[in-house]
């Protein structure tokens, strides 16, 4: 019995110990100074990650202290809300953003506006119209014409397939505003080759693991199936996966978004085709220069286009 | 009661330890934030508590907060005024609830099965009844709920006050109280002594069903947004806070009180932790590591006051 309450204790001085230390260690930025907030979608996509490592270099060449903080899942837009609620209570100075649901989180939005914290928006848009209802309003937008994106997708999936053949599309998440918009673009190019068709467009929402039983279903349902497009990179690897287990690697063309690490070397092993390359470490780097130039009281452009290519090597 | 202030005592100490570390925590619209973010896993786990307090588990109850709030969506953009698409979101809840409970005491299955089934059911209802998309788009008198306040108190927390309110009142004054006590104490005993268990056991996983519905209207309201995808792992969420609040797995021990307090541990944990600027992969290590903690304080508790522990 003793015993037993001695491990309680320790137990819980050790669970507590951890984050303080982390606090304590930090404590001598946080409130001195500038400091930005981060606030991502997730930490679990490469992707992020890297944006996150832009704006961590882009903050310490400028001397601000920079906060990352993001939900643990992507889709979780009610925890993003709370993140940001919290942030508002502290000394941020900015916020930068990529929203995890372009119209839920429009009210956050609203509320870093009531506590003049300039709000900037990286990756993923805020839905302009629900915005415009809120009377809430954001500094600037830094990111990839996705549109674009998908339509230089298209044109490379029409070309390799000489004009003809059955095409699938894995989705990321509904309503999220860079996958329709890839899809959007990917779809128009589609549409200037008569001989090419969209059979099978279906979400994995994002994730790795879904996109591996969309694809197996798929390529169940359409053994015709010659290229599949993912409106991300993650996918797309989902995608490779159940190609090659079925058998087919090298008889289809996988193309992704992003050309992060591991779709650029699956790319150059030949077993997937192409990605989009967009610039994570550029939108970070982007980001924190410009909440520092808006808090300097300087302007900065409304869109912040980041240059995307194809990826074929 | 003894028990709650043990778990009060956790919450205070925690407190404190933000007070010291952070200038942001104690200032009244940071407790009033933490409150209000305590609001939608708050009521889910008055449900929690219920269907816990009966030895039984419910996994459902994220899934039919996302299946009510779309049928809500659905009916509202079908044309019902809010106030009835509110209450289709309202009956759908029920409906789950209900049929969770049924599955237990007609079928016979376990409840981790039952619910886990139909935790695929609701889910896979609400994707197909939104077609995977959000449904927004509410009007404003709707989403004061979420947005407006009474004396300077947000909505949703006098909703989940008023809520636990009347679950204390249920749980310590009434027959249905007495009765999921006496179930989750000894079933078989509560069975012989006329208790008309399976139509009491229905019904607490109806109220598990109905507050989760309550939850998603919440959630609509602050989000003007029905997701087919909303409420993942909030079982997990609402369960922990429960257990936090001293509430006994096995079933027949515990209060409501205590899950409030619970669910105030976890919405103190996650908002000072965000105040603090901790990594968000460390935020995840910590909550874990309080749930644990928690428990085992729970069981070295019993162990001195010489009640079963497994």
């Amino acid at each position: 019995m003793r015993s037993a309450r001695w491990s309680t204790w320790i137990a819980i001085a050790a669970v507590l110990a951890g984050p303080f230390a982390w606090a304590c260690n930090r404590g001598d930025d946080v409130g001195g100074g500038t400091t930005v907030a981060l606030v991502l979608k997730t930490l679990n996509n490469p992707f992020f990650i890297e944006l996150a490592a832009g704006a961590q270099e882009a903050a310490d060449s400028l001397g601000i202290e920079l906060l990352v903080q993001a939900p643990d899942r992507e889709i979780d837009v009610e925890k993003q809300m709370q993140i940001i609620e919290n942030l508002l209570q502290t000394d941020i100075d900015a916020l930068a953003l990529t929203p995890s649901g372009s119209r839920e989180v429009v009210p956050a939005i609203a509320k870093a506006n009531r506590a003049e914290v300039p709000v900037l928006i990286v990756d993923t848009r805020a839905d302009a119209e629900a915005l415009a209802a809120a009377g809430a309003t954001v500094a600037t937008f830094i990111g990839s014409d996705n549109v674009e994106g998908g339509r230089i997708a298209g044109r490379f999936v029409a070309e390799a397939l000489g004009g003809e053949g059955n095409v699938a599309v894995i989705e990321g998440i509904p309503g999220h505003e860079t996958g329709d918009s890839r899809l959007r673009g990917f779809r128009e190019a589609i549409s200037e080759y008569p001989g090419i068709s969209i059979v099978a467009s279906q979400t994995a929402n994002w994730e790795r693991d879904q996109a591996f039983n969309v694809t197996q279903n798929m390529l169940q349902s359409h053994s015709d199936l010659r290229a599949i497009f993912a409106a991300n990179d993650v996918m797309a690897l989902g995608a490779v996966e159940a190609v090659a287990s079925a058998g087919r690697t090298g008889d289809l063309v996988v193309v992704g978004f992003d050309a992060q690490d591991e779709a650029v070397a699956a790319i150059r092993e030949g077993v997937m085709s192409a990605s989009i390359a967009q610039h994570p470490r550029e939108m970070g780097r982007i980001a924190v220069e410009s909440a520092w130039k808006i808090l300097q009281g300087d302007s900065v452009p409304a869109e912040q286009p980041v240059s995307i290519e194809l990826v074929t090597e | 009661m003894r028990r709650e202030f043990g778990t009060l005592a956790g919450l205070l100490v925690l407190c404190m330890a933000l007070w010291i570390a952070t200038p942001h925590f104690l200032t009244t619209a940071n407790l009033l934030n933490v409150v209000e973010q305590s609001t939608l896993i708050g009521i889910i786990a008055v449900g929690m508590t219920f269907v816990i307090l009966t030895a039984g588990i419910d996994l459902s109850v994220g899934s039919i907060v996302a299946l009510s709030g779309v049928a809500m969506g659905t009916a509202f953009r079908a044309g019902l005024p809010i106030f009835a698409a509110a209450l289709t979101g309202l009956a759908v809840g029920l409906a789950c609830g209900l049929a969770n409970g049924a599955l237990i005491t007609l079928g016979r299955l376990p409840p981790f099965i039952a619910t886990l089934g139909m935790m695929s059911i609701a889910r896979g209802g609400a994707l197909m009844l939104s077609d995977g998309r959000p449904i927004s788009g509410y009007s404003d008198g709707f989403r004061a709920l979420a947005t407006g306040d009474l004396l300077g108190i947000p909505l949703p927390v006098v909703i989940m006050l008023a809520i636990y309110g009347i679950a204390h009142f249920v749980l310590s004054r009434t027959t249905l109280g007495r009765y999921t006590y006496a179930i989750g104490g000894n079933e078989e005993a509560a069975e012989l002594s006329g208790i008309r268990v399976r139509a009491y056991k229905s019904a607490v996983y109806g109220i598990a069903g109905l507050l989760s519905a309550v939850t998603s209207i919440l959630l609509v309201a602050r989000l003007d947004s029905a997701q087919p995808i909303a409420g993942i792992m909030y079982e997990l969420d609402a369960i922990a806070a429960v257990v936090i609040g001293g509430t006994s797995l096995l079933g027949g021990s515990g209060s409501v009180i205590g899950t409030l307090i619970g669910a105030l541990i976890m919405g103190v944990l996650r908002n000072g932790l965000n105040l603090l600027g901790v990594s968000s992969y460390l935020q995840q290590v910590a909550i874990g590591g309080v749930i644990i903690v928690a428990v085992l304080m729970d069981m070295a508790l019993r162990r001195r006051a010489r009640l079963p522990t497994e």
